[in-house]
């Protein structure tokens, strides 16, 4: 279910990481089990001014090419998640045409190696704050793709909050040049408005 | 079939300035940086940002009535067989999120090398059309007016400057972020289009205090001091379609002018001036008056014209051309040519004319100018291409929406 992907280190660049503490407790949550757990936010969505998709504001979308790729039943799609609003937002989920199976997942240190686990808990994008979703870090897995994805193909994705609330995009589908299953950073950034 | 609609961007300069990537937080954050290795720092005043970071969106694209940037990279594509109207669409929600984020100073999405961006760079991405492309199943018919540039007595063209399906024109204030967002955004245009020239040059559009000024061409000729100025009138009715599916979008003509440096050396200082009917000092009207005043062209001294009949200011001046104008900008080039000789150096301008219809406004004032123009003996056009820009795009919205959705 969960593939494993096992890299060395690499450097990092100039981007504020997640505290050390914080990414230990995402990973033993994110041990644990993958994907099919149910919404755990509030079951509120009759307002539709506090629900969790309108606070986000999505940037910089795109998907993973598998054209000439090793594996080409995966891909990932990545993008920027600010949310704008005041209650903290979890991303639980996403679905797409494209793939059998759409799971949260995070590239991390696991003893000394870099390690891709499911994120069961959700990945949440704190009230005012940001999550970058790239390469060796935070991704939306797509797995069990349906057919190839080519440089510029479109894929429709749709993410799913913890408040049952949805968004969609359109991501551009995107060669990626570096070797595959080599991802160059350790951990996500997180940031500040 | 269209796409779910793009997602707003309302907050996304706000995210770029928390990233850490370059210092946007202005001269305080650049200061506090260089102290703690580059003793001299400390001491020094702190350094006051050095460029803009221009937002993207609106009526119109940004790099039109942009100030000229110090360096202009021009890519000129051609599709692939096979490329239709869905696929356009494709590729301009692509280049519109690349654009979106290399304008803002971050890698284009999928960046490989994002470190190359930058903000406070200067930077504007304006897409256009060449006239193969406006045609039914693609960007349909150009705005009016739009077409190729008729053949000119004094042109020499060579294929590798001239046509294109596409073009991209990158200005910035570094080379080198520059460079990196156009290579970006050929490589992503590499499923629907492949390169088919490139050119690139810079120009000086400030003086030493950091002041804009208009910048000179390498006859050392101050050039563009008649351009209409964005933000007036006259600038919008000469540069913008104002309406119809182009309204906001303009055409561009690229000309590459080869200048003949070592026989324009050759010239008295007085033939220079005279070959224009400017000074060279600063660009004012022989006629007198500061650099922005106008020409007289009446004017006399000791019976003959103070701006000769073939002077190239004369020719081109929008008085003897029924009005037609067009918003001129430039980047210079210096290029290394092979010859049976050896390596000898070109040298030149990357000529762009702004018009809202390049048959009405471009085409009748190059004829002139074709006619008669004291330059023609030290200048020739070696290359040419057209291209229909493209109106400017919403948060949102994407490049070409309006003609393609």
């Amino acid at each position: 279910m969960t593939r494993t992907t096992r890299t060395t280190p690499a450097r990092g660049r100039a981007r504020r990481l997640v505290p050390a503490a914080a990414l230990a407790l995402a990973l033993g949550a994110g041990l644990a089990a993958c994907g099919d757990e149910e919404p755990t936010g509030s079951a509120d969505t009759a307002s539709a001014a506090t629900e969790q998709a309108g606070s986000v504001t999505i940037g910089d979308p795109w998907v993973r090419a598998t054209v000439g790729a090793e594996d080409t039943s995966m891909s990932a799609a990545f993008m920027t998640l600010d949310n704008d609003g005041d209650e903290d937002v979890t991303l639980v989920g996403a679905s797409t045409e494209v793939a059998g199976m759409v799971e949260i997942h995070e590239m991390s240190m696991v003893d000394g190696a870099m390690a891709m686990q499911a994120v069961s808990d959700g990945l949440v994008v704190e009230a005012g704050r940001g999550k970058v979703l790239e390469p060796g870090g935070y991704h939306v897995m797509l797995m069990d793709l349906q057919g190839e994805l080519a440089p510029g193909d479109e894929v429709e994705l749709t993410l799913e909050f913890s408040d049952g609330s949805e968004q969609g995009l359109t991501a551009p589908v995107k060669e990626f040049t570096e070797e595959e299953g080599h991802y160059h950073e350790p951990g996500t950034g997180e940031h500040d408005h | 079939m269209s796409p779910a609609p793009r997602v707003s961007r309302r907050r996304l300069l706000g995210y770029v300035g928390s990233t850490g990537v370059g210092a946007a937080a202005g001269a305080g954050a650049v200061l506090a940086v260089g102290a703690e290795d580059a003793a001299p720092a400390s001491t020094a005043p702190a350094p006051a940002v050095p460029g803009r970071t221009i937002e993207p969106w609106g009526a119109h694209q940004p790099g039109v009535a942009a100030p000229q940037a110090a360096v202009s990279e021009l890519v000129a594509l051609d599709l692939l067989p096979g490329v239709d109207r869905d696929a356009l669409g494709r590729l301009m929600r692509l280049w519109t999120g690349d654009v979106e984020a290399l304008a803002a100073g971050r890698g284009a999405p999928g960046d490989p090398a994002p470190w190359l961006s930058q903000p406070a760079s200067d930077l504007t991405i304006t897409v256009g059309v060449g006239p193969g492309a406006c045609r039914p199943g693609l960007f349909g018919a150009g705005p009016p007016g739009f077409g190729d540039v008729p053949p000119m007595r004094h042109d020499r063209l060579q294929q590798r400057w001239s046509g294109g399906d596409l073009v991209v024109l990158v200005a910035g204030r570094d080379g080198t972020t520059v460079a990196h967002a156009v290579r970006r955004l050929v490589a992503d245009a590499a499923p629907f289009a492949r390169a088919r020239w490139r050119q690139v040059g810079s120009w000086n559009p400030t003086d030493p205090s950091g002041r804009p000024q208009t910048g000179r061409n390498l006859f050392g000729q101050v050039d563009g001091s008649g351009n209409p100025q964005p933000g007036t009138p006259l600038f919008d009715a000469t540069v913008w379609v104002d309406e119809g599916r182009w309204a906001g979008g303009s055409s561009l003509v690229v000309r590459r002018i080869r200048m003949d440096l070592d026989t324009w050396d050759e010239l008295t200082r007085d033939e220079q001036e005279r070959s224009v009917g400017r000074a060279l000092a600063d660009g004012a009207p022989l006629t007198g008056g500061p650099e922005l005043a106008d020409l007289d062209l009446a004017a006399r001294s000791q019976g003959r014209l103070v701006v000769p009949a073939d002077a190239h200011a004369r020719r081109a001046h929008p008085s003897l051309n029924g009005g037609r104008r067009m918003f001129r900008k430039g980047a210079n080039y210096t290029r290394e040519v092979e010859t049976e000789q050896g390596v000898e150096v070109e040298s030149g301008l990357v000529f762009l004319a702004f018009q809202a219809d390049l048959a009405d406004q471009f085409v009748p004032v190059q004829q002139a100018l074709d006619e008669s123009d004291q330059l023609n003996e030290w200048t020739t056009a070696i290359g040419s291409a057209s291209f229909a820009v493209l109106p400017g795009f919403e948060q949102g919205s994407w490049l070409g929406e309006q003609l393609l959705a």
